[in-house]
């Protein structure tokens, strides 16, 4: 009875270990990245990042350098028409916003506000500036922005870029707090930005 | 108290005997404001309540200007009286929720989202009332072990779910989700002073219903513009500190119906001090993602005031989120409406403009913009407006 | 069946939690190289976050003052008494007429978000990054903003200590393997405790230390001093003295 016991933990405990190690947050080395969130986002990277193993919508990715609080970059890789940018918690009762197919560039950042405000995760949010942008050849639109996370209550600011092709939404954006380290990484971040490809 | 325990305790509220109004609420016991904490649990609920009370205090979203909360603690006197209203701090936070609640050591804190709903001093009172009832019977002190079964199941959901977000009922105390949940029996007690309280303030009594069925309205709405079936529950949230139901909203008519029907709702006083602050209430509600819940608010709003410039802009904005081809032919609609009514912004032209272009009226739509650019040249977002326009 | 599945991933997770002890945290970082001579810094106690209280599965605390007020009045003194055997000056944050008082704030909300992530990332074995795995890295920091503060003009250091003493019940132990498991984070919001100094020259966290096995009863004298050793343990430059009991 008892090695059969000994013989079980060390079994689960094998597999926790293989569990753990796959879901562990992985290396971004330098150099080029494709299928990016389930997508047919690209990006190609002058340094490291790690890549969150959290998985925070189907084709959502996000790559930290310092963990998430400190700065994050969150990949939307062709969201679909009908789709919601980030995995719903409650379909019926607290849905999300979503894509349409017919969204104007300038409908982008109002989704992404839109989907914070009705998740209950921002206190407070403003999009500040938005201007054309490019974004793997094609036109894009840039913005910036401000939020105060609820649960933390630390203000951030956030820049994003985003398009819609085929009528599916891409989008990066790079949100870090406004003190220190936002500026730390923004051209990280715009260097990262600079690289994409569809 | 176990989840299954709280809906069954929902359900069997729904067939209790109502409390009985029959004769007039006997007039108001008399006040005893000192009240130390004696237990440690009591001690233990001041603490943390000073600690979010300093929290509220220090908040970006606490709405300090334009004597809002000074207007919103005048109510609370009026409705309750200057002994029990003495000392109580109040807090209006922007969050775009109903909500009130009071802690136990007399800090009162408020949503924008309460005043958004609120048609008039009256119902405002009526809240306000409720809330200092549970203060006055002191269940904010029981209140709190209530909340800790809904958090589990929370927890669970988050997990499982797969949020990514961080666990909101976090060590430090959180600014948004309020801290007390009470049971039927809390309710109804609240409900019977709160009622004392309306009869000696010189507010209608009928308030008091009204606000609990106008809730109940927007609930319905929200469900129906959800594609769900109405009248299931009537808490917004499975969380929500005001559980309210039929049976709730029918006996506060009726005992309000045994009463003298006159007093004053004050409904234009109420308008005035909301009103500087009703677009930026609209533009947070709308951005909830609650089609049926705003547009009900809205033609609420409408239907005591009339549709003004303000209102008509807000539904285009409402419609033109939503964006499918009708909404959008019907935003254009209103955004023009709203002009004619006197909305000047060079913001509508700017939202008309992106609506026009979005449903293909691409002339159109250049007229709108261009006035747009013109008014405001260096705006934020003029060179994407430009850029759209170069197409 | 969702219930089914709690019941199978909270098994898993129980068996897990049984066979691999590993799962513990680091307790302590530092940045490579420093140390700090008694008598040779003045340091700034920004004010304490102190709440002592048992924590439910929903992560919900339950207060209760008397341990609170105890805990706090209990942890001063010791941290008074602890001046001395650091051997430098420890002065209490006060914001006076420089009006900074907001900005204090956010700065100890920004030190939360940074100790957090140091937990989260670092230390929490399962869930590091990779970049932030390499032996004798420890490079964090709160920026150099906080340097210029006008209330702590004169200070060398900043001493930021969080101490939510949430004795987790065995059901938020599980959900947070669960979610380990399941690759979601679910934020202890336990941070036990939490002591991190700030270097003010430079912005730099020189040092944190965090864990979520404290001991010691803040409610009583002996045990005020014995989590303020803990706490302070392998404060640079301190002669380290060892915990009693060992927990």
């Amino acid at each position: 009875m008892k090695t059969k016991r000994v013989a079980t933990l060390i079994a689960v405990s094998v597999a926790a270990n293989a569990a753990i190690a796959a879901h562990a947050n992985s290396l971004v080395a330098p150099g080029a990245h494709t299928g990016i969130a389930n997508s047919k986002l690209s990006a190609n990277s002058q340094g490291e990042w790690n890549r969150l193993s959290r998985v925070d919508g189907k084709n959502v990715e996000v790559w930290t350098l310092d963990g998430d609080a400190l700065n994050k970059v969150s990949f939307y890789g062709g969201i679909a028409n009908g789709m919601p940018l980030l995995r719903e918690p409650d379909k019926k009762r607290h849905p999300l916003p979503k894509v349409s197919g017919t969204m104007l560039m300038t409908d982008i950042p109002a989704l992404l506000e839109t989907t914070y405000r009705s998740l209950g995760i921002v206190n407070q949010m403003e999009i500040g500036e938005q201007s054309p942008a490019i974004l793997g050849g094609r036109k894009a639109i840039r913005f910036t922005y401000t939020l105060t996370r609820a649960a933390d209550q630390v203000r951030r600011k956030g820049e994003g870029i985003g398009t819609l092709v085929d009528g599916k939404l891409y989008l990066v954006t790079y949100e870090a707090p406004a003190l220190h380290f936002f500026d730390k990484d923004i051209e990280r971040y715009r260097q990262l930005a600079a690289s994409l490809a569809l | 108290m176990r989840w299954s325990g709280i809906v069954a305790a929902c359900c069997a509220a729904l067939t209790l005997t109502p409390p009985s109004f029959a004769s007039a609420p006997s007039a108001l016991p008399p006040y005893t404001p000192a009240y130390e904490p004696t237990t440690v649990d009591e001690r233990g609920m001041w603490m943390e309540a000073d600690e979010r009370e300093r929290l509220l205090r220090d908040s970006p979203l606490r709405i300090r200007e334009g004597g809002l909360e000074r207007y919103v603690r005048e109510v609370l006197c009026r409705e309750v009286g200057d002994d029990r209203c003495k000392g109580v701090r109040v807090y209006v936070m922007e969050i775009p929720a109903f909500n009130a609640s009071m802690m136990a050591n007399g800090c009162m804190e408020v949503w924008s989202g309460l005043l958004l709903r609120a048609r008039s001093e009256a119902e405002l009172a009526a809240v306000l009332g409720h809330e200092f009832g549970h203060f006055e019977l002191r269940h904010t002190l029981m209140g709190f072990k209530a909340k800790r079964s809904a958090t589990d199941v929370m927890a669970w959901v988050d997990v499982l779910g797969g949020i990514t977000n961080r666990d909101m009922s976090s060590a430090n105390v959180s600014l948004v989700g309020s801290l007390y949940r009470f049971n039927r029996a809390q309710e109804t007690e609240a409900d019977l002073l709160g009622f004392k309280y309306m009869a000696a303030s010189g507010y209608p009594a009928k308030a008091a219903s009204e606000v609990w069925q106008q809730r109940m309205a927007e609930d319905d709405a929200t469900a129906l513009g959800r594609g769900l079936k109405p009248r299931r529950n009537y808490t917004s949230g499975f969380f929500d500190t005001h559980p309210t139901d039929l049976k709730r909203a029918e006996y506060l008519a009726k005992a309000a119906a045994a009463l003298p029907a006159d007093g004053d709702a004050r409904v234009e006083q109420y308008r005035a001090a909301i009103a500087p602050y009703l677009s930026r209430m609209l533009a947070a509600q709308i951005k909830m993602n609650d089609f049926g819940g705003t547009d009900f608010i809205l033609n609420s709003l409408a239907s005591s005031g009339g549709w003004s410039g303000e209102l008509l802009f807000a539904r285009a904005e409402l419609y033109r989120t939503r964006g499918n081809p009708r909404d959008l032919q019907m935003a254009s609609l209103w955004y023009r409406d709203a002009k004619a009514a006197g909305y000047v912004a060079p913001e509508l032209d700017r939202n008309l403009g992106l609506a026009l272009l979005r449903n293909g009226q691409t002339e159109d739509a250049r007229k709108s913009l261009g006035a747009y650019l013109v008014a405001r040249p260096e705006a934020p977002d003029a060179k994407m407006i430009q850029a759209l326009l170069a197409k | 069946m969702k219930g089914g599945l709690i019941v199978r991933a909270a098994v898993f997770a129980a068996l897990v939690a049984l066979s691999m002890p590993g799962i513990a945290q680091e307790r302590t970082g530092s940045k490579t190289g420093f140390t700090l001579q008694p008598g040779t810094a003045r340091i700034v106690l920004m004010r304490p976050t102190i709440r002592v209280g048992a924590q439910s599965t929903g992560g919900m605390p339950e207060p209760n003052a008397d341990w609170t007020r105890q805990a706090r009045e209990n942890l001063t003194r010791a941290l008074r008494a602890a001046q001395e055997r650091l051997g430098n000056q420890v002065i209490e944050y006060d914001e006076g007429a420089s009006g900074e008082g907001q900005i204090a704030t956010e700065y100890g909300q920004l030190f939360g978000a940074v100790a957090d992530s140091v937990i989260e990332y670092q230390f929490f074995v399962g869930n590091r990054l990779p970049t932030k795995k390499r032996k004798d890295s420890f490079e964090w920091t709160l920026g150099r903003g906080i340097g210029e503060l006008r209330s702590l003009t004169g200070a060398d250091y900043a001493l930021f200590i969080n101490i939510n003493d949430e004795y987790g019940s065995t059901g938020r132990k599980v959900l947070q393997l669960v979610a380990l498991m399941g690759g979601v984070a679910v934020t202890s919001g336990v941070h036990v405790g939490h002591a991190g100094l700030v270097d003010l020259k430079t912005g730099e966290l020189v040092w944190l230390n965090a864990d979520a096995a404290m001991g010691g009863d803040v409610r009583t004298a002996e045990g005020a001093e014995k989590r303020v050793a803990q706490l302070l343990e392998g404060f640079p430059g301190r002669p380290s003295e060892k915990t009693i009991g060992g927990q």
